[in-house]
């Protein structure tokens, strides 16, 4: 480890070619924090004072205990280039010296909001691939989120180990394992084409991509070996490394090079004759303890050992003798910094990305060019929980200008409207702080390019913000950060002793800082509901509240709940009328289903209330078959003006109509959160006025009249359109060998799921097998699906789409109607729905 | 029963006659107005000539209050309240409270009660709907008799009835007519004169019960007895809903086990949520069982919980009037304004009479009502209503940052203006929303530049403002909460009334019109007479 002080590191920090912010995402399991360690041991900066007694990986107790990164923590490493190492990079570059920020990130799917988070303070990717396994689903997730971001990546083939111990496979076949996990991620990242960004695919032969052995903590991209062989051959760095990949053939007899394999046994693949032959070689001795093979071996390559390590056996020597030859910090750090962009570099094309003001404004323009003199644009990621309780420090990144302590900042929270005092404070920063390790150091201002955190502004971000100065009072905000996964599991805490309460309120609010994805609400019926991501999600969070953010105070927990959503099936077998109380006042209404996929439109904001009619009654009449004309009718979408239903005005010639337009509107939000049924949001529903009539008076049309009305007549047209229960269903992808599936089907019959889709990957024994299964039955699924494979299954769970229950909840028998009853229970409602003709009346 | 014993009619008479009133209004509510002429017919035989008897009915709010306002349209110098009563206490008329007498079965009532002595380990405090006032002195001598030890065991201990009688404590002598110190003097004689009947036991000393509302479960807020003429031992003691005990100082109250003789009527509810950490069982006379689950009690409470948190959500408060009777309305109204303002958010004061989904949905720019009653017509709470209403005691908790939920519960308001001296401390820090899952930001009106004054440009002058700026989308002010004022919500309505303003309005010169009435012009006589 590199032994520094405050100083020192923050002289690199003004050296904006020579920093590279970057992250490590993967699927779960495929080693990334195992390969971050054996970076950080190698190059990882501590403060001075502190050397020797420091555990990088020692983080969280529950992370070690269940073997997997819960949240991201970040690292910053330092790495001196030699002069000559770096004559072939073009880039700029102020010395040799680098700083490397390094994020490493959680892989398991519950906590990809920590990978958002992750991303956008960085500016590039190491993916990491398990060479066995391939490229994952999640692997896929985070991967399309960082070029959502335009972060460019790099890829690793990691745990090669396995290929020389575990599998013990040729080198042909390993060629193309690893031709197919890179071809497998180049087809994902083709998909986006950036013209900024350039080409984003990743190329052996360029030096993009790494093959590494996370755990034995070596690695080497072809650079290295064709450095090595470059000399040999007489030819260039660059023309070797593309002879070391692809179709390259060396025939060791004729020492010829050719680009089909000429079928003498001794011509073999460039990179298996002068890459993985040699490894194999060299770990087989190791194992085998052939020393007197090894030495030799070992003194050609230029590696030198020291004599007590000369004494070691068997997979230690290996480790030992690996590390030595191929250290995975030299390969991996020397591929980050040729291939991965400084800030100074990746803000010019990010900015768009970034930025929601102009882009031709100073803001804009300080981003671009990673101005330290520019006005200060900071964007705080995420709260992390400082060591003295209920504090947090806000880390973030510093886009253009200086942070320091001391300095009054302008915070623009989520909220933040242009022009506008919402969601704004200004404060002054007590601190700014870089981390050391561990250890946290203050510094008296940090430039743009890096990572920061700042003490002091704890109470006025909840999860993000973004961070200006004082007198920039025409900032726009950095643009909110888009997550892959929705809260869908939520249960109800309440404190076994009555007067913790205060302790779990505020246990609550720390709780919704500390975590980008965890919500906190409060339903109806008075229960306080922690939603989070997935059932670990909310196992960690539940944990997290009750230990750190509340002192130990018991608190007692519901089962999982789901909420679901209501809609209806057909039309509404007749037009329906409710009378206002002064039964002076009339409104018929009909319900029917939204097309298909117009719900999900506007869920994704391609049809919306603030939509240009024209462009929306283009989409409506084009995707959706309505009329054109009545497209241009819709008076609203609800709940919350934005939601998946809509009133549309059907009436013809009626009087005063405009005048009730607001509170028939009013009432719509209101019947649409809590729908007839279960007082569930409604989903995909148009409601059409077919008729009104009103009383002559202005004041007996007023909207004390109008809005019950309204929402009356909601409910009857709701109840008569056959409504029907929505429940969540989950997208599983479960990865398996071939001997678990049996156990996968078992269980997935059992808790209503449905696999669509088995695929075996090519060239390993493992099975891919997507399903849906309903969320509700997904409680404990993964620990059943573990038990029936022996635990060789593991499930990813994201919510996918709403699936319409088939039964009718109105029909007492059935189990929507059961369902129904359950909810209704637990809200605190009559367990009767209330009948149509409460809420319809007859002429 | 009969009449005369069933509506205390002598003790009525005695009552009147006693105090030399001549015009006395008698109010019942809606299932009694039956008998009401009977009684009145009694009350004056028994009376004689002299003594104007009026029959209210229709009470503009519960008929739990006192009606002042209508007693005051007839002049009447008191009034006889008959049935179900909050025993809220007056503004400016004295009142007379017939409870009525249900039946009840005491021997049924007795074992019910000693089953739960021998069930449960904790004292028992007995406590009883006002209906059930006359079966107590039954109660207590069957139960002495049926244990073996004596009757006055701290084993089990009687609520007793307060008073049957109401002085005014007047609305304008602010916040000390009120106190407790405040009323003793005035109201001493009329007190004594209706303990002659046998109910009192250790009240002689006259205080004033009804100001002695339990404030909180805490040792703070005890109230010991400072009188200390006959009765060494300091008691805490408690009143609620016009029932009065003490515990001894060494006991907490939690440690009781309450005994509710009586229906499941409001003045239960107001009991169980004031007193929601105490264990509770109840006896329903008419059914002859013993009931203990309450959970749809605590589920009350706990929606009140909610309902706190999304009155702090609220920018735009509506006061509802509830009652003009109880004694301190005015005084809670201003102060609920005040507070209202000073956490920022704008209040409108509406007066409606009992609310109901219409009349309040005529209000939609309110975000939340608070509701200012009796404490037992307090609770309102109906999935029909297009903003919840609160309670002054929820708006308290609501409207004044750092105050939290501790599970103490009120739900009269004097005892609000009492114990808590209405103070906003304003912190730094955003304020969590558990409505909207993250935190959001008060906006401080007086921040916003010039105070609002009470005249007519008040309402004018953010009119113009909402009107010019409309910033944000009309559908957020309208049905997401976001007007700041009751202004900016029409501003942003999408029908606004026939023509708002004269379209260019062009300077011109008056004119004189017509004079005179409809019949006849004073020019068209003009014309007449020239014509003739």
């Amino acid at each position: 480890m590199v032994k520094f002080t405050a100083e020192e590191l923050r002289r690199i920090m003004d050296l904006k070619h020579n920093i590279r912010n970057m992250s490590v995402i993967a699927h779960v399991d495929h080693g990334k924090s195992t390969l971050t360690d054996s970076l950080v041991a190698a190059a990882g900066i501590i403060a001075q004072e502190v050397a020797g007694d420091v555990r990088m990986t020692d983080t969280r107790a529950d992370e070690a205990e269940r073997g997997i990164t819960i949240k991201s923590t970040g690292i910053s490493l330092y790495y001196e280039m030699t002069a000559e190492s770096l004559k072939s990079f073009k880039g700029e570059r102020v010395g040799n010296e680098y700083l490397i920020n390094l994020i490493d990130s959680p892989g398991h799917v519950d906590f990809s909001s920590e990978v958002t988070a992750a991303l956008r303070i960085t500016d590039g990717a190491l993916v990491v691939v398990d060479c066995v396994e391939g490229v994952c689903v999640q692997t896929e997730t985070v991967l399309r989120q960082a070029l959502g971001e335009r972060i460019r990546p790099v890829l690793t083939v990691n745990k090669m180990d396995r290929c020389f111990l575990e599998l013990q496979v040729e080198g042909e076949e390993a060629y193309q394992t690893f031709q197919r996990v890179i071809e497998n991620a180049n087809v994902i990242m083709a998909t986006y084409e950036d013209p900024l960004l350039g080409d984003v695919q990743v190329y052996p032969e360029k030096g993009t991509v790494a093959f590494s052995a996370g755990l034995h903590g070596w690695a080497f991209t072809l650079t290295n070996f064709a450095k090595m062989y470059a000399s040999k051959f007489g030819v260039d760095e660059s023309k070797m490394m593309e002879r070391l990949w692809g179709e390259n053939f060396f025939d060791p007899a004729t020492k010829k090079w050719t680009s089909k394999n000429t079928g003498t046994p001794t011509c073999k693949r460039g990179f298996v004759q002068f890459c993985y032959e040699p490894i194999k070689q060299i770990i087989k001795a190791c194992i085998n303890d052939q020393k007197d093979k090894l030495w030799p071996m070992l003194s050609k390559l230029g590696v030198v050992m020291k004599n007590d390590e000369k004494e070691l056996v068997g997979k230690a020597l290996m480790k030992r003798v690996m590390q030595t030859w191929l250290p995975a910090s030299t390969a991996l750090l020397e591929m980050m910094i040729f291939h991965l962009p400084s800030p100074s570099k990746a803000q010019r094309y990010r900015v768009e990305n970034l930025y929601e003001g102009p882009l031709d404004d100073q803001y804009a323009n300080a981003i671009r060019n990673c101005d330290p003199d520019g006005p200060l644009m900071l964007y705080v990621s995420k709260m992390i929980p400082a060591s003295d309780k209920g504090r947090f420090f806000a880390f973030g990144r510093v886009f253009a200008g200086k942070v320091s302590t001391g300095l009054k900042v302008r915070i623009m929270g989520p909220n933040y409207v242009p022009g506008q005092k919402k969601d704004l404070y200004v404060k002054s920063v007590q601190r700014t702080v870089i981390w050391m390790g561990k250890k946290q150091e203050s510094v008296e201002d940090v430039p743009c390019g890096n990572t920061v955190a700042l003490v002091g502004l704890d109470q006025f971000i909840t999860k993000n913000a973004t961070l200006t100065n004082e007198k920039e009072v025409d900032a726009h905000p950095i643009r909110a950060m888009k997550f892959s996964v929705s809260p869908v599991v939520r249960v109800a805490v309440s404190c076994k002793v009555a007067s913790d309460l205060p302790k779990l309120v505020e246990g609550l609010k720390r709780l919704a800082k500390s975590d980008p994805m965890v919500v906190c609400t409060i339903e109806e019926s008075g229960e306080h509901i922690v939603a989070g991501a997935g059932e670990l999600h909310l196992e960690i969070c539940l944990k997290d509240l009750q230990e750190d953010f509340m002192g130990g105070a018991e608190i007692s927990v519901s089962d999982p709940v789901v909420s679901f959503r209501e809609t209806v099936l057909e039309k509404s077998s007749r037009t329906v009328m409710s009378k206002s109380p002064n039964k002076h006042n009339r409104l018929y209404m009909e319900a029917r289903p939204l097309e298909d996929g117009l719900a999900e439109a506007i869920d994704d904001g391609r049809i919306g209330p603030r939509d240009d009619p024209k462009v929306r009654s283009k989409i409506l009449s084009e995707e959706f078959g309505w009329d054109k004309d009545l497209a241009k009718k819709i008076w609203c979408f609800g709940p919350e003006t934005t939601g998946p239903n809509m009133v549309v005005d059907m009436c013809k010639g009626v009087q005063y109509l405009n005048e009730i337009k607001d509170s028939v509107v009013a009432g719509f939000q209101w019947a649409s959160k809590e729908g007839a049924l279960a007082e569930e949001n409604m989903r995909g529903i148009c409601f059409e006025v077919c008729d009104v009539v009103l009383h002559a008076d202005a004041i007996h049309r007023g909207g004390g009249q109008v809005i019950p009305t309204a929402r009356r007549v909601i409910y009857a047209s709701q109840l008569t359109a056959k409504p029907r229960l929505l429940e969540p269903v989950y997208l599983v992808e479960i990865q398996a060998p071939e001997q678990a599936l049996g156990g996968i089907y078992g269980v997935l019959n059992q808790k209503r799921g449905h696999v669509f889709e088995e695929m075996q990957r090519p060239g390993t024994p493992l099975y891919n097998i997507k399903a849906y299964l309903p969320v509700v039955e997904s409680f404990g699924f993964s620990g059943t699906l573990r038990a029936a494979t022996s635990g060789q299954a593991f499930p990813q769970c994201v919510f996918d789409h709403w699936d319409m229950m088939s039964s009718d909840p109105l029909d007492p028998t059935t189990q929507a109607a059961a369902l129904v009853a359950d909810i209704r229970k637990r809200k605190g409602l009559k367990i009767q729905m209330t009948p149509l003709s409460d809420f319809e009346d007859k002429l | 029963m009969d009449l005369e014993s069933k509506y205390e009619i002598s003790r009525t008479a005695d009552f009147i006659r006693s105090n030399n009133f001549v015009r006395v209004a008698l109010q019942f509510p809606d299932e009694l107005l039956k008998v009401s002429t009977l009684v009145a017919k009694a009350l004056k035989s028994e009376l004689g000539r002299g003594v104007r008897l009026f029959v209210m009915a229709d009470t503009a709010y519960g008929s739990c209050c006192v009606d002042e306002v209508s007693a005051s349209h007839v002049d009447a110098e008191c009034l006889i309240h008959y049935g179900h009563a909050c025993m809220s206490p007056t503004t400016t008329l004295p009142a007379f409270f017939v409870f009525g007498k249900a039946s009840i079965d005491v021997t049924d009532c007795v074992q019910s009660l000693h089953h739960c002595l021998s069930t449960s380990h904790k004292p028992i405090l007995v406590l009883f709907g006002l209906e059930y006032a006359h079966a107590l002195q039954n109660i207590k001598s069957v139960s002495a008799a049926a244990l073996p030890f004596d009757g006055s065991s701290p084993m089990i201990q009687y609520a007793k009835v307060a008073s049957s009688i109401i002085y005014p404590s007047g609305d304008s002598n602010g916040r000390n007519g009120c106190d407790g110190n405040g009323r003793n003097g005035c109201d001493g004689n009329g007190r004594n004169g209706c303990d002659g009947n046998g109910r009192n036991g250790c009240d002689s000393d006259g205080l004033n019960w009804h100001d002695i509302v339990v404030q909180s479960h805490g040792d703070n807020h005890k109230i010991p007895k400072s009188d200390g003429n006959s009765n060494l031992r300091t008691d805490t003691k408690y009143g609620l809903g016009g029932l009065k005990w003490c515990i001894p100082v060494d006991y907490k109250i939690n440690e009781y086990l309450f005994f509710w003789i009586g229906s499941e009527d409001s003045a239960f509810s107001n009991f169980v949520l004031t007193f929601n950490n105490c264990e509770i069982v109840r006896y329903d006379a008419e059914e002859r069982q013993l009931r203990e689950d309450f959970s749809h009690q605590k589920k009350t409470l706990m929606r009140r919980y909610y309902l706190v948190e999304k009155a702090k959500d609220a920018n735009i408060v509506g006061i509802l009037v509830g009652t003009l009777a109880v004694a301190g309305y005015r005084k809670t109204i201003n102060q609920m304004k005040e507070l209202i303002e000073v956490s920022g958010k704008k209040s409108y004061i509406l007066v409606m009479g009992r609310p109901n989904s219409a009349k309040l949905a005529n209000f939609p720019e309110c975000d939340i009502f608070v509701y200012v009653s009796c404490a037992q017509t307090a609770l309102l709470d109906s999935k029909e209503f297009l903003a919840p209403v609160i309670t002054p005691f929820e708006a308290v908790l609501a409207f004044s940052r750092g105050k939290e939920w501790t599970g103490e519960y009120m739900l009269e308001f004097r005892d609000l203006i009492v114990s808590s001296p209405v103070g906003v401390s304003h912190m730094d820090e955003a304020r969590f929303s558990f409505i909207k899952g993250g935190y959001v930001e008060d906006v401080q009106f007086h921040e916003s530049g010039c105070k609002q004054n009470e005249d007519s440009l008040a309402l004018a002058e953010p009119a113009m403002k909402a009107l010019s700026l409309s910033s944000q989308p009309s559908d957020y002010i309208l049905f997401k909460g976001s007007a700041r004022s009751g202004a900016d919500f029409f501003a942003a309505r999408s029908f606004q009334g026939l023509k708002m303003q004269y379209e260019n309005p062009s300077v011109s010169s008056y004119i004189v019109g017509r004079s005179g009435r409809a019949a006849g012009y004073k020019d068209e006589k003009m014309q007449e007479n020239c014509s003739a």
